[in-house]
C-alpha cells in the first residue's frame, strides 16, 4: 500500500485512541540550564560538555509526555566523555599523520569511510539503549553490510546520477533507522515508499524553480540586471543586490521548511510498532514562520534566545506528533539489555554525521 | 511524613501503576498501592539528579523504577540523609539568578576574549608553523579565475611595467621572507591592487593612472607586501574556520535554524578579522615608508583619491566592512611635523 500523505489508515487500529505527545519544557527554566552548561564547559576547557549534554537531553526527554508518562535519557556523562576523548584523539592522530605522511593520511581517510557505517550503527545503538519510556529501553541493532550500502553506497550513487538517486538514499536511510529500532521486544516497521520521497523531492525542485523564476522576473523588471553584472558597486546595485539576497534567503528557507516538514511527516506517519502507529501533522507554513522568526530572534538577542528557540521548536514538533494506539500501551515487554560504549555516538558527533531522522 | 504520588514501572513491561510512596520509617522508602507493599532502605536506591522540574526517577534494586513529580520533597529527603550528589550543586547553579547571571558574564567575556585574542593568536602560531609552500597552494587558481571574469590584459607599456617591478623589488629585497614576489598588471575593476598569498601582487592600470607619483604606488605595493609577509590569507582561512566552529558550538543543535542565524555573527566576526589584517598591512607600509624616508602622506593621498573614485554601494558598511574607514586609515599616514 502506498501511503504518501500524513493521513493514516486507522481501520486496522480498531478501538484505538489518539494519544498526543506533549511537551512541558519552559524557555526560562531551560535558559538557566543552557547558560550554566556553556559557562561550565568553557571553564573546564570542554570537559563539562559531557555533563552538559546529559543534562540537556534529560531536560528535553523528561519534559516529553506520552499518556501520563515521560521519557528518560540514561547515558552517563563519564561514558560520553570517554567517547569524546577517543574521537578527539583519533582526530589528532589523523591530522598529525596527514601532515607528516600525506599518503598514510589518504589510507586513513579511506579506512574512515569504511568506519562510517559502523559509527552510525554505534551512535543509534547508544542513543536508543539510553532512552527509555515507562522504564523500558529502546534498542537498535543494525547490520554492517546493510549500513555500508545505505550510508556509503547510496550517497555515491546519488553523486554519479547527479542527485537523481538522492530520494532513494533518503528513503533507505529512514528505513534503516526505523526497522532496526525496537521498543522493548517490539520492533518498528516502516511502510513509506521510495516513490513518496521522490514526490517530495519533485515538489521541492518545483518550489526552487518557481522562486528562481520569480526573482529573475522581479530583477529583470527593475531593468537592473545588466548593471549588476558589469558594475557591482553602482547605486542601483545596492537595492537590487539586497533584493536578491533577501529573496534568496526567503526561497531557501521555504524549500528547507517544506523539505523538513514533508520528510518528517512522511517518515513518522509510516512508523509502526505492535499495531500502534505514529502520525505527524507538521505544516510547512508554520515551520517557515518558525525558522524565520527564530533566526531574527537569535540575531537580535545576540544568541540569548537560543534556548527559547529550541523549546518552541521542540514544542511545535511534539504537539504535532500523535500515537494512534490500539490499547493503553501497557503491553510492551522488556528484552535483555546489552551495554554499548559511547565511542560511536561521540565520534559521529565530532565528524558531523547526520544521524537524526 | 508526607505521602507522595508516584508512577511505578516494574521494568519488565510497559504497564504504569499509580502508587503512593513515603519515606517512613526514617531512612526507608515504602511503596504502597501494588499487590504487596515494598520497603527499601535508602542506601539501596539510586535517585536521578534534579534537572529543572522534570520528574525524578527512583531506581529500585529489582530494575523497577518510581517516577515522582515532587522534586522539592525528594531534595529535602536526600539532604536530610546526606545523600545529595554533587549534581545537586549543579541544580543550585541552574536555579539561582545570581549564578545564572555569573554564568552569563563568564560566557560573554570568554567568547569575546576568544574572538578578540584567542583565535587570532592561535591562527598566527599555526600559520608560522606551516611552510610557505602552503601559501602557494592557497591562491594557485585565483588569478586565472579573476582573469576569466574581471580582468583584461594591461595596456601599460613594457618600460613602465619594468619600472614598477623595480619598485617592488626595492621593497622585497630588504625583508627576510621566503615568498617569491612578482608583480602583474591587469586592466579592469577601476583603481585597485591586491596580493595573492604566493607573493603575486596585481595592480590595475586604473591605479597606475590614478597615482600622481611613484611614491604613491610604492606605498600601495608596501601595503600588499604586508599582506603576504604576515600571511593574511592563510590566517584568514584558519580564523574563519575557527569562528564557524565557535558559533556552531554555541548555537548547538539548533540545526537548520542555525544556518540562517549563525550567518550574520559569522560575517561580522570575519569582517572584523579582515579589517584587522588591513590595519596590520597598513602598519607594514607605514614602517617601510618611515624606514626609507618617504613622506607618509603619499599613502593617505592615494587612499583618499581611490575612495573618491569608488561610489559607495550602501551595502556592507560599518560592522560588515572588509576595510577600516578610509578616513581613519589616512589619519595614520599624516606626516609628523
Amino acid at each position: 500500500m502506498i501511503n504518501e500523505s500524513p493521513q493514516v489508515d486507522t481501520k486496522d487500529i480498531a478501538g484505538g485512541q489518539h494519544i498526543p505527545f506533549e511537551f512541558s519544557g519552559k524557555a526560562g527554566e531551560y535558559f538557566k540550564i543552557w547558560i550554566v552548561n556553556i559557562s561550565l564547559t568553557i571553564l573546564t576547557l570542554g570537559i563539562y560538555s559531557a555533563w552538559a549534554k546529559v543534562r540537556r537531553k534529560r531536560y528535553f526527554y523528561g519534559n516529553t509526555h506520552l499518556k501520563d508518562s515521560t521519557f528518560e535519557y540514561h547515558a552517563q556523562p563519564v561514558q560520553i566523555l570517554k567517547g569524546r576523548l577517543i574521537a578527539f584523539g583519533a582526530f589528532i592522530v589523523y591530522t598529525a599523520v596527514n601532515a607528516m605522511l600525506p599518503l598514510a593520511g589518504v589510507v586513513l581517510a579511506i579506512l574512515f569511510v569504511f568506519a562510517v557505517p559502523w559509527l552510525v550503527i554505534k551512535a543509534h545503538a547508544f542513543n536508543s539503549r539510553n532512552s527509555s519510556y515507562r522504564n523500558l529501553r529502546l534498542n537498535f541493532k543494525g547490520n554492517y553490510a546493510r549500513a555500508l550500502a545505505v550510508y556509503i553506497g547510496l550517497p555515491i550513487l546519488s553523486v554519479i546520477t547527479l542527485g537523481l538517486a538522492y530520494p532513494v538514499y533518503m528513503y533507505h536511510r529512514a528505513k534503516f533507522v526505523v526497522v532496526n529500532s525496537a521498543y522493548g521486544t517490539a520492533s518498528f516497521s516502516f511502510s513509506a515508499t521510495a516513490g513518496a520521497f521522490y514526490l517530495i523531492a519533485l515538489k521541492a525542485v518545483g518550489i526552487a524553480i518557481a522562486a528562481a523564476a520569480f526573482l529573475t522576473v522581479l530583477v529583470l523588471g527593475l531593468g537592473a540586471l545588466p548593471t549588476m553584472v558589469t558594475q557591482p558597486a553602482t547605486p542601483v546595485g545596492g537595492p537590487v543586490a539586497l533584493l536578491i539576497i533577501v529573496g534568496g534567503i526567503l526561497a531557501f528557507s521555504a524549500i528547507r521548511a517544506y523539505l523538513d516538514t514533508a520528510v518528517a511527516n512522511l517518515i513518522w506517519s509510516n512508523v509502526r510498532a505492535s499495531g500502534n502507529q505514529f502520525q505527524s501533522t507538521l505544516r510547512t507554513r508554520y515551520m517557515l514562520w518558525l525558522y524565520l522568526s527564530n533566526a531574527v530572534a537569535i540575531v537580535l538577542s545576540l544568541g540569548l534566545l537560543i534556548p527559547w528557540v529550541q523549546i518552541r521548536t521542540m514544542r511545535y514538533r511534539l504537539e504535532n506528533l500523535k500515537l494512534l494506539a490500539k490499547d493503553d500501551l501497557d503491553g510492551f515487554v522488556a528484552r535483555e539489555q546489552e551495554k554499548v560504549d559511547s565511542g560511536g555516538e561521540e565520534a559521529s558527533e565530532l565528524f558531523d554525521l547526520d544521524i537524526g531522522i | 511524613m508526607k505521602v507522595l504520588k508516584a508512577d511505578f514501572y516494574d521494568g519488565t513491561t510497559s504497564a504504569r501503576q499509580e502508587v503512593e510512596i513515603q519515606f517512613e520509617p526514617p531512612g526507608q522508602l515504602r511503596i504502597s498501592g501494588l499487590e504487596r507493599e515494598l520497603i527499601f532502605p535508602l542506601s539501596q536506591l539510586r535517585i536521578s539528579p534534579r534537572i529543572g522540574n522534570t520528574p525524578r526517577s527512583i531506581y529500585l534494586p529489582s530494575g523497577a523504577k518510581c517516577e515522582v513529580p515532587d522534586n522539592d520533597t525528594i531534595d529535602s529527603i536526600l539532604e536530610r540523609y546526606g545523600r545529595s550528589s554533587w549534581q545537586s550543586f549543579l541544580h543550585k547553579l541552574e536555579s539561582k539568578l545570581v549564578y545564572v547571571l555569573l554564568a552569563l558574564v563568564i560566557t560573554v567575556i570568554s567568547v569575546w576574549g576568544l574572538v578578540q585574542y584567542g583565535v587570532p593568536a592561535l591562527a598566527e602560531r599555526v600559520a608560522r608553523s606551516l611552510p610557505t609552500s602552503v601559501d602557494e597552494a592557497l591562491g594557485r587558481e585565483a588569478l586565472s579565475v579573476l582573469d576569466q571574469h574581471f580582468f583584461s590584459p594591461s595596456v601599460l607599456d613594457a618600460d613602465r611595467q619594468r619600472e614598477l617591478r623595480t619598485l617592488l623589488a626595492g621593497i622585497t629585497q630588504r625583508i627576510e621572507d621566503t615568498h617569491v614576489y612578482r608583480l602583474e598588471f591587469r586592466s579592469g575593476v577601476g583603481a585597485n591592487a591586491f596580493a595573492l598569498p604566493s607573493g603575486l601582487i596585481v595592480i590595475t592600470d586604473g591605479l597606475v593612472q590614478l597615482a600622481e607619483n611613484d611614491n604613491e604606488i610604492l606605498a600601495v605595493l608596501a601595503h600588499e607586501v604586508g599582506h603576504v609577509v604576515h600571511r593574511h590569507q592563510l590566517r584568514r582561512l584558519l580564523q574563519d574556520s575557527a569562528t564557524v566552529l565557535i558559533i556552531a558550538s554555541i548555537a548547538g543543535d539548533v540545526t537548520s535554524l542555525a544556518s540562517l542565524s549563525a550567518a550574520l555573527p559569522t560575517l561580522i566576526i570575519e569582517a572584523k578579522y579582515s579589517r584587522d589584517f588591513e590595519s596590520e598591512a597598513d602598519q607594514f607600509a607605514l614602517r617601510y615608508l618611515r624606514d626609507n624616508n618617504i613622506r607618509l602622506h603619499h599613502f593617505a593621498d592615494i587612499l583618499l583619491r581611490m575612495e573618491k573614485q569608488r561610489p559607495s554601494s550602501g551595502l556592507g558598511g560599518g560592522y560588515l566592512a572588509s576595510h577600516p574607514a578610509t578616513k581613519e586609515r589616512a589619519k595614520l599616514f599624516q606626516d609628523d611635523g
